[in-house]
């Protein structure tokens, strides 16, 4: 086991299921026209896509005609904040969202505050927790639009989202989730979630990359403008040829996900249990986040070790110092920083990701290095604790 | 995409500093800046570094570049210690240039046991 790559980095990216792999190929072969096409083979692509669709809703239990397909979930969060603030603007242009969100949603933010949007970045608590309290007291009269992440990509804090969207809804405002952690992991049921949009992705729940999908409510006034131009396909709202392939094997993870998701949930928390029963006894270890988070992700830190070599020695162990998108900055994670956590705690956490193909002789090996990598720092280090 | 951060050097010296460790009856001198600490020990014998070893806080490029320069200097003059290959060192273990500054504390660690042993 030592030799062979063992990975443990399920929030970065999932390896592609089998059935969606099957999938893809099958659609591949013979789907090839323009799903905008009208001939007969322009429509078979067309059924396709629909089927997927129908999967993919029947995942979140919403109606297939709800959902546009994008690119991943960075387009569908850019869609969601920038078309939907931009859509509200003219009833206001207060936006709130929080300091642990995905980059692929802070820099949408950042890009709304030089248009001239006032934005509010609420903090969470010493967890990563938002309270409702918390929440509200952030909101103003013209606060048009909101956006909270279902699970934390570094930390796995699940938020409250049914109770921050009850709030959204008592006073009108749009409600974007960026659910890339949490669709196809935990059970989403947007029947009666109070969520207007929703982001997702395919590759971090077994589907491919390259394709993901943004939910949009059926309600009066719940829209988003397009940040894409060029046809007429998707409702305007994302135009673009769709990749059928792409769109078939996002719709065969959703049936997957759908058929394992507790299985999968009952997995996640005993690799967690070892992970934790491994590593949470050595001296100096803290966990980032809620104890009570999503079970495929666990956050911690080391006092007296350096983050980067740590993670070197940790090799061939695939984990993540801070999100994979954000690896090469030098930077202390923004994310633990927002939790209170010093520089010195950021810099060295490490997020262990587990996920559906993940064995228990695998965790219990990494916790095992976890422990003789920490061991070997803290001898090379000078002033460390012993 | 990603690159290998590392070169071969790097990672041969990070797994296997054999100079890692401390000198009993040594001089000893310990430099914290930029984020990271360096400890430098050495005794030194007829002018001549006999032993030299090093403890480090910080990126598996400063482990490395303090093992590279335990192996460098130890068996040679303690002179040397005035003359720091930090160029060298940046190139052989391809160091990033914004890690450049923890070279430079390495360098400042050499120097000051350089010092340390002349007295």
């Amino acid at each position: 086991m030592a030799d062979a790559l063992i990975y443990l980095d399920y929030a970065a990216s999932t390896p592609v299921d089998a059935r969606v792999l099957d999938r893809m190929r099958e659609v591949a072969d013979v789907a090839y026209a323009n799903p905008s096409s009208t001939h007969a083979a322009g429509r078979l692509t067309h059924e396709i896509i629909a089927a997927a669709a129908a999967q993919l809703g029947g995942l979140l239990n919403v109606d297939p005609g709800t959902l546009v397909w994008t690119s991943g979930a960075t387009e569908s969060d850019n869609l969601a904040i920038a078309g939907g603030a931009r859509y509200r603007a003219h009833r206001g242009k207060h936006i709130v969202t929080m300091k642990t969100e995905h980059k692929a949603v802070t820099d949408v933010f950042d890009t709304l505050a030089k248009e001239g949007f006032g934005v509010t970045w609420v903090d969470p608590d010493a967890n990563g927790l938002l309270s409702p309290e918390t929440f509200a007291a952030a909101l103003r009269d013209d606060t048009q639009f909101a956006s909270i992440m279902f699970v934390n990509n570094e930390t796995g804090v699940i938020q409250d989202i049914e109770a921050l969207g009850t709030i959204c809804r008592e006073r009108d405002i749009l409600f974007h989730v960026d659910a890339a952690q949490a669709v196809g992991k935990l059970p989403i049921d947007l029947g009666t979630l109070p969520v207007d949009l929703l982001s997702l992705t395919g590759h971090k729940f077994y589907g491919p990359k390259g394709i993901g999908a943004l939910y949009i409510a059926d309600r009066p006034d719940c829209h988003v403008e397009p940040i894409l131009f060029g046809g007429g396909q998707q409702r305007r709202i994302r135009p673009g040829t769709l990749p059928t392939d792409l769109v078939a094997g996002l719709g065969m993870a959703a049936e997957v996900a759908a058929a394992s998701i507790e299985s999968d949930l009952e997995h996640l928390r005993e690799l967690r249990r070892i992970l934790w029963d491994g590593i949470g006894g050595i001296d100096g270890v803290t966990l980032n986040g809620d104890p009570d988070g999503f079970p495929g992700i666990l956050n911690v830190s080391i006092e007296d070790v350096e983050g980067e070599s740590l993670l070197l020695a940790l090799e061939p162990i695939c984990v993540a110092t801070g999100s994979a998108c954000n690896s090469k900055s030098q930077e202390p994670s923004y994310v633990l920083r927002a939790l209170g956590r010093s520089d010195m705690q950021a810099q060295s956490a490490i997020r262990f990701s587990v996920g559906r193909p993940t064995t228990l002789d695998e965790v219990e090996f990494a916790a095992r290095s976890y422990r003789d990598a920490v061991a070997r720092l803290r001898e090379l280090a000078p002033g460390a604790a012993a | 995409m990603s690159v290998d951060p590392y070169n071969s050097q790097v990672r041969t010296l990070f797994a296997a500093p054999m100079h890692a460790g401390i000198v009993a009856g040594g001089k000893t001198v310990l430099v914290s800046d930029q984020g990271v600490r360096v400890e430098l020990a050495a005794s030194a014998e007829n002018g001549q570094l006999s032993v030299m070893r090093f403890r480090v806080w910080g990126c598996p490029h400063l482990v490395a570049a303090a093992e590279w320069v335990c192996r460098h200097y130890e068996g040679g003059p303690v002179s040397a210690l005035e003359i720091f290959p930090t160029a060298r060192i940046m190139e052989d273990l391809a160091v990033p240039t914004e890690k450049t500054g923890r070279i430079l504390v390495l360098e400042d660690a050499i120097q000051s046991l350089g010092r340390s042993l002349s007295h």
